[in-house]
């Protein structure tokens, strides 16, 4: 049986290379695409930070902040620290566009953290870094917030103690912060991570169009049957069975082709990262399956591969669209997201997402596992339906 | 050497094939005879094992032949009705193609592939693209695939739809030089002409069923005391027709292609009348042509209609 169904991969391959448009849906149009939309959608840009602080208080808490909490930061990558010599070097620094934020920590700083009053930390930032800016302000937010639990502590005390001098607010507001890191980055669960823009497209263009790929080699067996060469394979002394398989092997063949060279384009043309190789590779052999197998189902439905062409481009544009293959989907669970748990493109998506969260290729497996079970229950109802058409 | 019983095949509430039965014997030509939608083509389908039929069974030299049957089928060559080539591979791929899928190895393939295009007359167009091709050529080549695997039975079902007269009279010859060379053949034909010039045996085929079957001196046999009468008309054809075949002596009167055909016990003898009956429905003959009867008149005298209807 073997032998017939590579046979006929063989035929079927070659007949595709010399029909371009597999070319272009495969690669072509889905690297075309991931470079566009990579190129129009907003903030694409690399967060570090060029940003600095201006210490005008000198008091021990603002030197925690310029001293302990952002050079942690800039260690994480997250701030390229640069030195300012005042508030005015830091405007002109953001009016040339060297800096991106810097914050101020003004004269009385610090006593008014000791006293337990409101402290402010101003943040300058450059109006033309909108995800920047953002950051810069989420991260003194975030030293504010601490500041506010040191000041609650000191009061709290001062009040229980009939009051505290300075030396004793000074001691209290240290030993406090020393409880906890004043600011603390914590990794979030794999679940809410999202892929960077340019690899979330370019996957996305991958998993949507390998189901046009893949359409080419499923719809091999409608296409014999219309030029009349169907007649001749099952007069040939071999299996019916090993002309689907040799259709089938064509276009899983197409579709392993066309993910692998796209996961090898991407991160050469977009700077892509997909995850470690082993769940790409996982998950490219899981949506290369499912596709197969619901292409297979739909097309069974068609008498024609006219018929079956349109009928397969709609299932996969739709569900293409549900899966935010296109763009990402909130990160809620919304009505979208949940919809999109029918899609196989959403579980490839979701896959990467977990591989790259956790950098461990078998955080992909189960989504690479719904994957094949969707391969499986769409194959075994293809292969109903085929079966009562060819060679009965 | 192939014999098939009491085959059926039915398409929902359409009986498209009802109980054919039949031999081919080694070195035999085998014609099936009939108009489009007899039945021809889904009684070759169940011939070569492409469909299963709902009742009765095929068997080559005692193998039964079905869809899964492999064996019987590597002794079998089938060349469809349309031209079952892939258009962008080239002629000697094609054929390398469907050799391998009957099981060639290597230095046979590369043999019988030279053959084939010499036979064919395509040695020089041999690394061309079929869709390049003439429409005559590609039927070369689509029965030259047929004959790759040097079978022993030959099965071809309308080689010459659509084929102009020079492709046409090269088919048959080729069909004769296979025979000739002991090849068993069974053609599918509507054209009476080609049934009657190629086949040692012809079953007659007429809505699903076998309605006579013979050697050609065998079915012009049964009607071999009438004569064909082929009258031209100026006038409802259709009413000259009823009213001749009031006549007596007349077999049957339909028209064909404007013309009235009637089959006649001794036509010579019964002409006067058959005029009379013409002039009497108020039309005016403009041509007569009587001649010995033939398949075709077979055909019509078996079924009431002519071969083309």
């Amino acid at each position: 049986m073997l032998a017939g169904a590579l046979t006929i991969l063989a035929k079927d391959l070659r007949l595709r290379l010399r029909d371009r448009s597999v070319v272009m849906f495969a690669l072509v149009v889905p690297l075309g695409l991931s470079l566009l939309l990579a190129g129009i959608l907003p903030e694409t840009e690399d967060l570090t930070l060029t940003a600095g602080v201006v210490d005008e208080d000198g008091s021990p808490a603002a030197a925690s902040f310029a001293e302990e909490v952002l050079p942690e930061l800039q260690r994480q990558g997250l701030v390229d620290l640069v030195d300012l010599d005042g508030r005015e070097a830091a405007r002109e620094a953001m009016a040339s566009g060297d800096l991106d934020a810097a914050w101020i920590l003004p004269a009385g700083f610090g006593q008014a953290v000791t006293a337990g009053q409101g402290a402010s930390l101003e943040v300058l930032v450059n109006p033309d870094r909108g995800l920047r800016a953002q950051v810069a302000r989420a991260i003194a937010d975030r030293y504010g917030a601490e500041l506010d639990r040191i000041s609650l502590a000191v009061t709290t005390a001062a009040t229980a103690a009939g009051g505290l001098d300075e030396a004793g607010a000074q001691a209290l507001a240290a030993e406090v912060a020393a409880s906890e890191p004043a600011l603390r980055l914590v990794d979030e669960p794999a679940q809410d991570r999202q892929l960077d823009l340019p690899s979330h497209v370019s996957a996305g263009m991958a998993a949507f169009f390998v189901f046009f790929t893949v359409q080419f080699g499923v719809l091999g067996l409608l296409e014999e049957r219309q030029a009349g060469t169907l007649r001749r394979l099952l007069a040939a002394p071999l299996p019916v069975a090993s002309i689907h398989v040799g259709k089938a092997l064509s276009a899983l063949v197409l579709g392993l082709v066309s993910m692998t060279v796209l996961a090898l384009a991407a991160p050469v043309a977009l700077g892509a990262r997909w995850g470690p190789p082993g769940a790409v590779a996982a998950l490219i052999v899981g949506i290369v399956l499912a596709a197969l197998g619901l292409m297979a189902l739909v097309g069974s439905f068609a008498r024609t591969a006219e018929q079956a062409g349109n009928h397969q481009a709609i299932v996969a544009v739709v569900l293409g669209m549900v899966s935010g293959a296109f763009f990402p989907l909130p990160l809620d669970e919304g009505l979208l997201r949940v919809i999109s748990w029918v899609s196989p493109h959403a579980w490839f998506l979701r896959g990467l997402q977990d591989a790259s969260g956790a950098e461990a290729w078998t955080a992909a497996l189960p989504s690479a596992a719904a994957l094949v079970g969707f391969a499986v229950l769409t194959a075994v109802l293809a292969s109903l339906r085929i079966r009562r058409s060819v060679g009965t | 050497m192939l014999s098939a019983h009491g085959l059926r095949k039915c398409f929902g509430d359409l009986v498209a094939v009802d109980d054919v039965s039949l031999t081919v014997a080694r070195g035999e030509t085998y014609g099936l005879l009939g108009p489009n939608g007899a039945g021809k083509t889904t009684t070759i389908s169940m011939l070569c094992g492409l469909v299963t039929p709902d009742a009765g069974e095929v068997a080559l030299e005692g193998e039964r032949i079905h869809p899964r049957a492999t064996a019987p089928k590597r002794r079998l060559g089938y060349v469809p009705q349309e031209i079952a080539l892939y258009p962008d591979l080239t002629a000697r791929e094609n054929l390398r193609f469907f050799g391998r899928l009957q099981g060639l190895g290597r230095d046979r393939l590369r043999a019988r592939i030279q053959q084939v295009l010499e036979v064919t007359g395509l040695t020089d167009r041999a690394d061309d693209r079929v869709s390049q091709f003439s429409g005559g050529m590609q039927r070369r080549l689509n029965i030259g695939v047929g004959l790759l695997h040097e079978p022993e039975l030959l099965i071809l079902d309308e080689p010459t739809v659509g084929v102009d007269p020079q492709s046409r009279n090269a088919i048959l010859a080729s069909v004769d030089a296979l025979a000739a060379e002991g090849l068993a053949v069974l053609y599918t034909t509507h054209y009476m002409e080609e049934a009657e010039r190629l086949c040692d045996r012809i079953a007659i085929m007429e809505s699903g069923r076998i309605v006579a079957e013979g050697s050609r001196r065998d079915l012009v046999g049964t009607i071999d005391e009438q004569g064909r009468i082929r009258l031209e008309v100026a006038g409802a054809a259709d009413e000259v027709a009823t009213a001749v075949a009031e006549v007596g002596g007349v077999q049957s009167a339909v028209v064909d292609q404007g013309a009235v055909v009637c089959l006649v016990d001794r036509a010579a003898v019964r002409l006067p009348a058959i005029l009379m009956a013409v002039g009497d429905a108020g039309a005016q003959v403009t041509g007569v042509e009587v001649r010995e009867p033939d398949l075709e008149d077979v055909f019509l005298h078996l079924t009431g209609r002519a071969l083309r209807d």
